[in-house]
């Protein structure tokens, strides 16, 4: 597979993924404009738990990447550094909406995040698992399309200030280089690997379905 | 299945051209004030001229099935065919000239030509797809030999005032919301259509119909250009058509927070037609895109480039801008300019497009020139 099927499987999966997103009961409710602070309260929670795992997959990937391909591994640990300490920004959110540090600390995974994160893990096990480049993708979308219009949305919905929706206008802002990182990485030569292509479209099918079961699944713990 | 031929096209634009500083002598002011959103609607679909089925008093002066008429006569007098040939047609239009009976009743009626076979499409814009599908399939299978297809629309009459003005006064309000002035300033008139035959012409070019592939996305989308109903309820659902119309039940609006969606889905199923080798990129010598207006084109790009799908801009053909956006029957009236021409030669491929903003479909052709 050449990086130009790829990106079209790959847009095709993040349509598809987009347009349901927006029939998971939470979002449909943002879109209606009929959001509560409590639901933000739960979305927070509920995202944060996945959002702690997603430095340590990264991790746990690169550290799964051999020798030949060391300059993807800096490029994994680089990604590594600029997002693992993100789930604070959700801490600091939910706090300055009159939430509790410890209660969005304690909160446990969903029983989608669970599902997620174990997909995640086990795949970034693997050797040499660039089809995790296919959930980067999926989730750096997230950042990048549907974050930012999110947090407009809840900031308008809830009257909040920017300072309270920062996790999700800081992606919506930051993910632009990212995905020109992931261009330059489908095209680093991973392609050559058999069925490397096919992997990635599918990894980002199941990681994009994942997803949206975590949104499904909100507070089913 | 019969290989089938679109062997001739036929438009029908009523009366003269209409410029844009003219667009509200026809349609007219909505309380009598001018537009605000007009400049901008206009500066975003680039559209030049449009063709009105109203005169400057904004009478109507044609149906839209005589205008469905008068462009089956048209590709008639160009083509290899006489009007008794045609035993089957498919209308397709988003709206008809009346609630009962059937447009394509309507359109036979108007062209008197003996009892025949019909059907009727009532969808958006991609009705003239349905419309074409349908009677590729008929004359493919040998249901019958030639069939003609149209489409046609006359949704000015319904950009008049008394269409908004009741509403306005119910809600108190003095101008229109710019989700339902868009379109004022975006859709008019006109009719297209299509014979298509079992072989193909003698003396002159045909264009054979590879394959057509429509896809609703209904699943995932709410109306996002809709009429007829207003806060979820339908006009009929009202006590009477008065009070339908007072609750703006009755005119057309778009949402374009669910159009900027829809756009990348629409780029999803070229892409997934692609993959399925049947579009390959190469092989396209030109491209017919109802996109309804210049700013749903530069979104289309970007995508595409990324996907390596983009087909040079310099075989995108269309006449959006002069002809203006006629609905069903755009698709047709780009045809029809497009194959006489003179720019098509023998073996070229035609990749024709048409979304539906609707409640999303989308709609693809691939025409070979035989």
């Amino acid at each position: 597979m050449k990086s130009e099927d790829v990106m079209r499987g790959l847009i095709k999966v993040w349509t598809d993924f987009e347009t349901k997103l927006d029939q998971v009961p939470i979002i449909d409710k943002l879109n209606r404009g009929k959001f509560r602070l409590e639901d933000y309260k739960t979305l927070l929670i509920n995202h944060r738990q996945q959002v702690i795992e997603g430095g340590r997959w990264i991790a746990r990937a690169a550290s799964s990447i051999d020798e030949h391909y060391a300059e993807l591994r800096s490029q994994f640990l680089q990604h590594c550094i600029t997002e693992h300490k993100d789930y604070k920004m959700l801490e600091k959110n939910y706090v300055s909406i009159g939430g509790k540090l410890e209660d969005i600390q304690n909160a446990p995974k969903n029983t989608g995040s669970e599902a997620l994160n174990a997909f995640m893990f086990h795949k970034a096990s693997q050797p040499n698992p660039f089809d995790m480049l296919g959930a980067m993708f999926i989730i750096e979308g997230l950042g990048q399309n549907k974050a930012g219009g999110w947090g407009r949305a809840i900031m308008e919905q809830l009257d909040l200030s920017q300072e309270q929706v920062s996790f999700y206008i800081y992606h919506a802002e930051h993910d632009d280089e990212h995905m020109e990182e992931f261009d330059e990485a489908l095209n680093s030569g991973i392609l050559e690997i058999e069925n490397m292509g096919e992997q990635i479209i599918k990894t980002a099918k199941i990681t994009a379905r994942l997803y949206q079961l975590q949104l499904e699944e909100i507070d089913n713990v | 299945m019969k290989e089938v031929f679109i062997n001739a096209l036929g438009a029908f634009l009523p009366s003269n051209p209409v410029k844009n500083t003219d667009i509200e002598n026809y349609i007219g002011k909505i309380n009598n004030q001018r537009s605000r959103n007009k400049a901008i609607i206009l500066k975003r679909n680039k559209i030049k001229n449009r063709y009105y089925a109203l005169d400057k008093n904004g009478n109507p002066q044609y149906s839209s099935a005589e205008m469905a008429a008068n462009a089956v006569k048209h590709a008639l007098q160009k083509s290899e065919i006489n009007m008794k040939d045609i035993s089957y047609l498919a209308a397709s239009s988003t709206l008809g000239d009346v609630l009962v009976p059937g447009h394509a009743s309507n359109i036979h009626g108007a062209l008197k030509l003996a009892p025949i076979e019909i059907a009727n499409f009532q969808s958006v814009c991609a009705s003239s797809i349905m419309a074409l599908k349908s009677a590729w399939l008929q004359v493919g299978s040998s249901e019958h030999n030639c069939a003609a297809v149209t489409g046609s629309e006359f949704a000015s009459r319904y950009f008049r005032p008394g269409f908004y003005e009741p509403y306005l006064t119910e809600t108190k309000q003095q101008t229109l919301p710019f989700e339902a002035d868009f379109l004022r300033f975006t859709l008019s008139d006109g009719a297209g259509a299509a014979l298509l035959e079992n072989k193909p012409n003698e003396r002159q070019l045909s264009l054979k119909i590879k394959w057509i592939d429509i896809r609703s996305y209904a699943d995932r989308f709410d109306a996002c250009m809709s009429a007829g109903e207003a806060n979820g309820k339908p006009w009929g659902n009202f006590n009477n058509p008065i009070e339908a119309t007072q609750s703006g039940a009755l005119f057309l609006k778009q949402d374009f927070k669910i159009l900027n969606n829809m756009i990348k889905i629409w780029v999803a199923h070229y892409l997934d037609l692609i993959d399925q080798r049947k579009i390959e990129i190469d092989k396209i010598d030109h491209l017919c895109s109802h996109y309804s207006s210049h700013s749903l084109r530069e979104e289309a790009i970007t995508l595409l480039d990324k996907a390596g799908a983009l087909i040079d801009e310099q075989k995108w053909f269309t006449n959006l801008y002069e002809k203006g956006n006629t609905g069903t029957a755009s698709i047709f009236i780009m045809l029809e300019e497009l194959f006489y021409s003179g720019k098509l030669e023998r073996g070229q491929n035609i990749l024709c497009h048409v979304p539906e903003s609707g409640r999303c479909v989308n709609g693809l052709m691939m025409l070979e020139v035989i």
